[in-house]
This record gives structure tokens, sequence and C-alpha cells, in this order.
């Protein structure tokens, strides 16, 4: 049985149908990637798993518990976790200060309110480790707002990784970055595959390519077809609507 | 000053509680015994600011009914006092938990909304709570209610000083500025400065955003009801007006002039907002012009507030 199953999901806007009955399941250690042009309802299907919007019909199950009526912080607390397409960051804080946010939310009670927090050793360790594998350990002490684009992106990600998520939803995350930056990013994503599967949303196809085990192709808010890497270059349906001349060429 | 003066900046606030506590000493020789009472008021004021800086500063809760608890405290004691209760702890604990209360009530509903939304919620629940207390005959309408009568401090307290009351005040304030200092360091005050920064980014890290604010702003509610058990005291009069909506614009005010999320914002706030107000009437019936340009400067100078402006001055840039 699938680590992660989203079964027929819908999301109505007034008349548009955002999603239309999508179901999409992630096997575990699998990078499954979603793809499809602007508009196909990308952001709209993870905000509808993350449960910043609610769903107007289907389910939600990771490791046979249904998360369909979970509100967004729990379905995080039950191993759900997501980075944002435009980097969320605490931008007035320290890269310290935001990792040290983040690992509090998974280590007892942030409702303590009378011991000093950054005086609590395990915390900090954990930050820290959480800023070596992300490559962020040179920058703990720089406020967040003033990191490029490429290491706000990373601590993102790092925000992320500190639910020690069994799903990870990654929403586009190399917009806007360079191709050093995207490498350093494919690289960081690829040595995550052993503890936590991932549903990576990325329009950079060679990222995607070099990262996914499978592949699903969203269009007008339905899933066209799922499959692995060949599957997908060599879906003509798929190179009309959404590839075109990218591989082709 | 702290490069010229290391030190001063972390003694300067003993300094002024040091120089607090022997003020009712002192004041007689300078023939300042009016200005006990007058301190005694910024004291207590300040206890109520400092609760709304915390929601406001610290949890972005931008709450326009604080005065409302302050009522609620105050018509605590007055209920209290109408019942035959003597004692200042019981009237004022029972202020505190009641306040605390209403708060968890009305925050359990308004916390559900945001921005402008939230104020105007905030704003109509005080507005209730003004009109009960207009409504109730026992305590005196729109007449208000005295308390002729101290209520009694117990043991060696009552009696043992002209001038105990100050003192329990000075002490009250300082422990509430002491333990909000040391929330505002541990996991709840990191959380809750990151609820009010980035809200939807706290939720997917999995806080439970809506609980966290709620905590505090019952426990901001409670200590406003302190606040407005001690200030019936104070007074000796409890009348509707303690808690119309434009009490609490001028608590919001005073913590803005202050420094919303700064550490001694509202005392800072509170302590300018009423020596001008008391300096000015000295001079003037229209003490209200000179309040509104010191307002209209700090919001073009130092949007941040007077405690901003000083920890620049101090090189403490960003310091909370």
């Amino acid at each position: 049985m699938s680590l992660f199953r989203a079964e027929g999901l819908v999301k109505r806007f007034g008349g548009l149908l955002a999603t239309d009955h999508v179901s999409l399941a992630v096997e575990a250690g699998e990078i499954h990637a979603l793809i499809g042009p602007n508009g196909a309802g990308k952001s709209t299907l993870v905000n509808l798993i993350s449960g910043l919007l609610p769903a107007d019909a289907g389910r939600i199950v990771l490791d046979g518990v249904e998360l369909t009526a979970l509100t967004p912080h729990a379905r995080t607390r039950a191993g759900l976790a997501r980075c944002f397409q435009i980097s969320s960051v605490f931008r007035n804080d320290s890269v310290r200060d935001n990792l040290l946010l983040a690992v509090q939310a998974q280590a007892g009670s942030s409702f303590r309110c009378l011991s000093r927090r950054d005086a609590e050793h395990a915390l900090q360790e954990r930050a820290e480790a959480l800023a070596q594998r992300t490559g962020l350990a040179e920058v703990l002490e720089r406020n967040a707002g003033t990191l490029a684009h490429g290491l706000q992106k990373r601590l993102d990600l790092a925000l992320a990784l500190a639910a020690r998520p069994r799903l990870l939803l990654l929403d586009e995350p190399m917009a806007g970055m360079g191709p050093e930056d995207s490498q350093q990013m494919v690289a960081l994503i690829r040595g995550l595959a052993g503890e936590t599967a991932i549903l990576l949303i990325e329009h950079d196809m060679d990222a995607v390519f070099q990262l996914a085990d499978r592949i699903s192709v969203l269009v007008y808010g339905k899933v066209l077809t799922s499959g692995d890497a060949a599957h997908i270059k060599g879906h003509a349906e798929v190179q009309a609507v959404y590839l075109g001349t990218e591989v082709a060429g | 000053m702290p490069e010229r003066f290391p030190g001063l900046a972390r003694r300067l606030p003993w300094l002024v509680l040091a120089l607090l506590a022997a003020f009712p000493l002192i004041a007689p020789a300078f023939g300042l015994e009016y200005y006990v009472g007058f301190v005694r008021r910024v004291l207590i004021v300040a206890i109520a600011a400092a609760s709304l800086n915390f929601i406001l500063g610290y949890g972005g809760m931008a709450a326009l009914g604080h005065a409302g608890f302050i009522g609620v405290g105050a018509y605590t004691v007055v209920a209290l006092v109408e019942a035959g209760v003597s004692s200042a702890w019981l009237a004022w604990g029972s202020a505190a938990v009641l306040a605390g209360l209403f708060a968890a009530a009305i925050g359990a509903v308004s916390l559900r909304t945001r921005g402008v939304y939230f104020i105007m919620i905030t704003l109509a629940f005080a507005q209730m709570l003004h009109y009960l207390a207009v409504s109730l005959r026992t305590y005196g309408g729109d007449d208000g209610y005295g308390l002729y009568t101290p209520l009694a401090l117990g043991a060696w307290l009552d009696g043992a000083h002209a001038q105990v009351f100050y003192w329990v005040v000075l002490a009250i304030a300082a422990a509430v500025f002491a333990l909000f200092s040391r929330v505002a360091h541990s996991r709840y005050g990191h959380a809750l400065r990151g609820v009010r920064d980035n809200e939807t980014r706290m939720v997917a890290l999995g806080y439970p955003v809506y609980r966290l604010k709620l905590a505090g702003f019952v426990a901001a509610g409670a200590v406003a009801g302190l606040a407005g058990g001690l200030l019936a005291s104070h007074n000796a009069f409890v009348s509707p007006s303690i808690m119309h909506w434009t009490q609490s614009a001028l608590l919001l005010v005073m913590v803005m002039l202050g420094g919303a999320g700064r550490r001694w914002g509202a005392p800072l706030g509170v302590a300018l907002w009423l020596t001008l107000e008391e300096v000015l009437k000295l001079y003037t019936d229209y003490w209200h012009w000179p309040l509104g340009l010191l307002l209209l400067l700090v919001v073009f100078h130092a949007p941040q507030g007077v405690a901003a402006l000083l920890e620049r001055r101090a090189g403490k840039e960003g310091a909370r």
C-alpha cells in the first residue's frame, strides 16, 4: 500500500474547477514529481494536501491515517510538511532563530513560558545539525531577510525538514534560481530521498528528470498521465500541452 | 551609551525601580506629595499597557477592547465590596481571574478573525461590556460606584505607612514586567512572535496558532483585569467610563508611542503620555493639541516608538 494517497480531491473557486477529482499516490522513499503548465492547479493541489485550503471533496491518507479532517498544523504533526513557492521564512530573525523556531515546534510543548529557550542545548544542537545538512552553517547568525534568494529557498526547505516529515511537499524549490543554485538544490533534495517521500512540484524540467522516480502531469486540474521519465517524454499529449520543444529539441 | 558606560543599560531598570521605591519617602521633602498618587496611577496604567503590548507587540493582535477587561476587573472589585468582601488580595485576584474568563470567551470568538475585523469585533465586545455596566443599577449605573472604605491588605501591611498601597502597586508592576520579559524569551514568547511575523509558516511548522494566540489573549485580559482592580482601589470609584472605547484607543496610542513589541515600550509610553497630559493641563485647557502633535511627530520620526529610538541611541539595534 502506498505511503500517501490523495483520492478524488476537488476544489472549486466559483465556476472554476481548479482541482478536478485528482487522485495521486506517493510510495515510501519515492520522489514523485508533479508537472503541468501554469494555471494547471499545482499550487492549489499542494494547498489542499497541506490543508491551507479546504477541499470540497476527496480524502487524504498518510501511512494509513486519514488526514482529511485535520487542521493544517495537525497534518504537519502527523508527518506532512511543506515548502513554499515564495520563500516563507521569518525575515527579521536570524537563520538560527528561524531554525530554532522550527525545531521547537517538534520538541515538546511550545506553551512553556518561564525558561529561556535559547539556553536549551538540545534545540540548539538540532538547529545547528539542520543548518549543517542544508548548507546554512556559514550564515547562521545572518538575518534571514538579507540572504540571497538561493539561501532563502534552502532555509525554507530546512524549516520544513525540521518537522521530520514522512511526506515532504516541495512547491517549486528551484523557482527563480540560477543553474548553480539549482544544482545544489537538486543534490540536497536527492540526499533527502532516504528519509522522506517527496511530492515535488517544479518547472525546471532538467531537475525533474534528474530527481523524479515517477512523474504526474496535471492539466486543467486533472491528472493527464503518470509514469516514469521515459513514459512522460514519450507521451504525445504531454508533449503537446506542456513540454513542447524543450524535450523534442 | 553602553560603549561609554558598560552595564548602564542593564542597570538602568534597577535604578529606576529604586528611585520609584524611594519616591514616597523623598517626595515630602520637595513638596511633591501630590505626585505620589500620580505615579501610582502611571504604574497601574502601565500594567494594563504592558498586557496590551504583550498581545499587540509580541502577538500582533491589535485589540481595541482592552479597556473592557480593565472594566471587568474594576467591577469585580465593586461587586465583591458590595457583597461585603474586604480583602484586597481576594478582590484583585478575583478581578484578574474573572477578566481572564471574559478574555477566554471573547478571544475564542474574536481570534477567528483578522486585521480590521479583529479590531472591530474586540471593540464591539468592549462596548457591550460598557453598556452592561451602564445598566447595572446596583452598582450605580452611569453614575458609578464609590468605594468608601479602602480594601484591607492584611497582616502588618495596613497602617504600616500612609503609602503602603503605592509600594504594593509598584511591586505588582515590577512583577508583571519581569514576568512578561521572561515570557518573551521563552519558547512561548518566540512562538507568539513567530505568529505575528508569519502566521502561515507557523501553521506549516505544526504550531497550534489559534491556541497560542488565545493563551496570550487570556493572559493579557487577566493582567488588564488586575490593573482594573487596582485602578478601582486607586480611584476609590468606578464608573462605566473606565471601559469606554476611547480608553481602549488611548491604551493603544500609549503602547505605540512607547514602542509596541519593545520590552520598555508600555511603561515609557504611559509615563510619557500621562506626564505630558499632567504638565500641559497646568498651562492650558487645550492640552489635546500638543499631545496630538507629539503623536504625529512619533508616527513620522519614530514609527517604532520611543523605546526603539532610545535603543538605537544606545546602539542595541533590533534589541527586543
